[in-house]
């Protein structure tokens, strides 16, 4: 396989590492160095030529190609089995609608949640269970990781160049994570955006840090609802008060109370999406009083309707309880969900 | 060990710059907002230096409606009558 990427002679497995990281290519962490022949295994796996274009970044004019995703997931740790699911996540980031350069770039400070859907998970042995949104497993780090070093290093959003985050939060290291399918009886995310289960899918959303709530003392749908609510309610008097994707992540102890009450996923969004609600003059509570100007009564709705909220099963088997994962900023940036091996743009 | 180049190498988009202005005296300048809204102070003064102490005849204020996207393509339509546009992207 004829690879294009420049070659850089290094004298060991040490010195591999200090080439990259005085070049400002990792993360800080090792990495696993990108030579040829891992670099082509991981586009054999994935049936890809390595000028293959998986995009184009709008902003910069940056073509993507297939070799430099793989360059990035082999450093990040990734076994060629886990590359296709790099591809489509990055496929599916580039995607209009998800807008890359803003949450890439912003003082916001957002990272990439990845969440994934169908077989792959199985194959890759996702775990979707205990410690779900943190190194739970080698595929979803793996995976979250090649994303954060593609963006460093294929767009500049390396922290004081392209990314002008104030704070930015742990997820920028990794942030990936399976769904639960085997243990819920609703809808899988990719499913309720299109997909079929047997296809496997990833959905990209530009993603705040998780906030975790806990409510172990009702088994009311509603009640436990009004929790994730009152955590949306925080986000949007503290953070940002604009509508946009928001998700949660349900594990099985909350879960089993929805699903014994009969509730499905869209009865979730549907009491979510009247319950996140805030007027503007909240604000006075909380130290931006001077904001709040002559609309004190307007209401702003968290979801700008019920589908915008995505809904993850996920987590480990105890435990009352869950997470509000916020948008970067309001709705400039869509959620997208893409199949695994999809094209975008290829013709017919 | 040889290792690959993990960074972009296809180069910038392909583009000529514009000449240099001799002077900006009356000449016409844009100014291209990305439309934070902590920019326009900002701006403000700077219509004004141009205008005052470099005898720019008039700026034309644009801005952009989305700060993450590019500039909309209706938005440079009258570009041919500048002589002179500052892509300006402030917080």
């Amino acid at each position: 396989m004829a690879l294009n990427s420049k070659r850089h002679a290094v004298d060991d497995l040490a010195a591999a590492q200090e080439f990259c990281h005085s070049r400002g290519w990792t993360d800080g962490l090792p990495i696993v160095p990108p030579t040829a022949e891992a670099v082509a295994a991981c586009l054999d796996w994935a049936l890809l030529p390595p000028d293959h274009l998986v995009g184009v970044e709008p902003v910069r004019e940056r073509a993507i190609t297939a070799e430099k995703l793989a360059v990035n997931a082999v450093m990040a740790g990734c076994l060629p089995m886990h590359f296709p699911v790099a591809v489509a996540a990055f496929t599916a980031m580039l995607a209009e609608p998800f807008l890359l350069h803003g949450p890439t770039a912003s003082t916001g400070g957002a990272a990439i949640l990845i969440v994934v859907n169908g077989p792959v998970r199985q194959e890759l042995a996702m775990n979707a269970g205990f410690n779900a949104l943190a190194a739970s497993d080698r595929a979803s780090t793996a995976i979250g990781r090649a994303i954060r070093l593609m963006l460093c290093n294929l767009l500049d959003a390396r922290p004081g160049e392209v990314d002008r985050s104030t704070l930015g939060h742990p997820g920028k290291f990794s942030y990936c994570l399976a769904e639960d399918e085997e243990n819920s009886p609703w809808l899988s995310l990719a499913e309720e955006h299109g997909v079929p289960a047997e296809i496997s899918a990833v959905t990209v959303m530009a993603a705040g840090a998780p906030r975790q709530i806990m409510n172990e003392w009702t088994s009311d749908p509603a009640e436990i609802l009004d929790t994730f609510a009152a955590e949306i309610r925080a986000n949007m008097r503290h953070y940002s008060i604009w509508p946009g994707n928001y998700a949660i992540v349900v594990p099985p102890q909350l879960r089993a109370h929805f699903h014994a009450a009969g509730w499905s996923k869209a009865d979730l969004r549907n009491c979510l999406f009247e319950k996140a609600r805030v007027r503007r003059s909240d604000w006075a509570e909380c130290g931006k009083g001077a904001v709040v100007g002559k609309e004190g009564d307007r209401e702003y709705a968290a979801l700008p309707d019920p589908d915008h909220l995505l809904v993850i099963a996920a987590g480990g088997p105890a435990g009352g309880f869950g997470a509000v994962i916020p948008p970067w900023y309001g709705n400039k940036s869509a959620a997208v969900t893409v199949a695994i091996g999809a094209c975008l743009d290829c013709g017919p | 060990m040889e290792i690959l180049d993990p960074t972009h190498e296809g180069g910038a988009p392909a583009f000529v710059p514009a000449q240099r202005l001799a002077t900006l005296e009356g000449t016409t300048v844009a100014i291209l907002s990305n439309g934070k809204k902590g920019t326009k102070a900002f701006f403000d003064a700077f219509a004004s230096e141009l205008v005052e102490h470099h005898g720019v005849a008039e700026v034309v204020r644009l801005t952009k409606a989305n700060y993450s996207a590019p500039a909309e393509p209706g938005l440079l339509g009258r570009a041919e009558r500048w002589q002179a546009l500052v892509a300006g992207v402030g917080d």
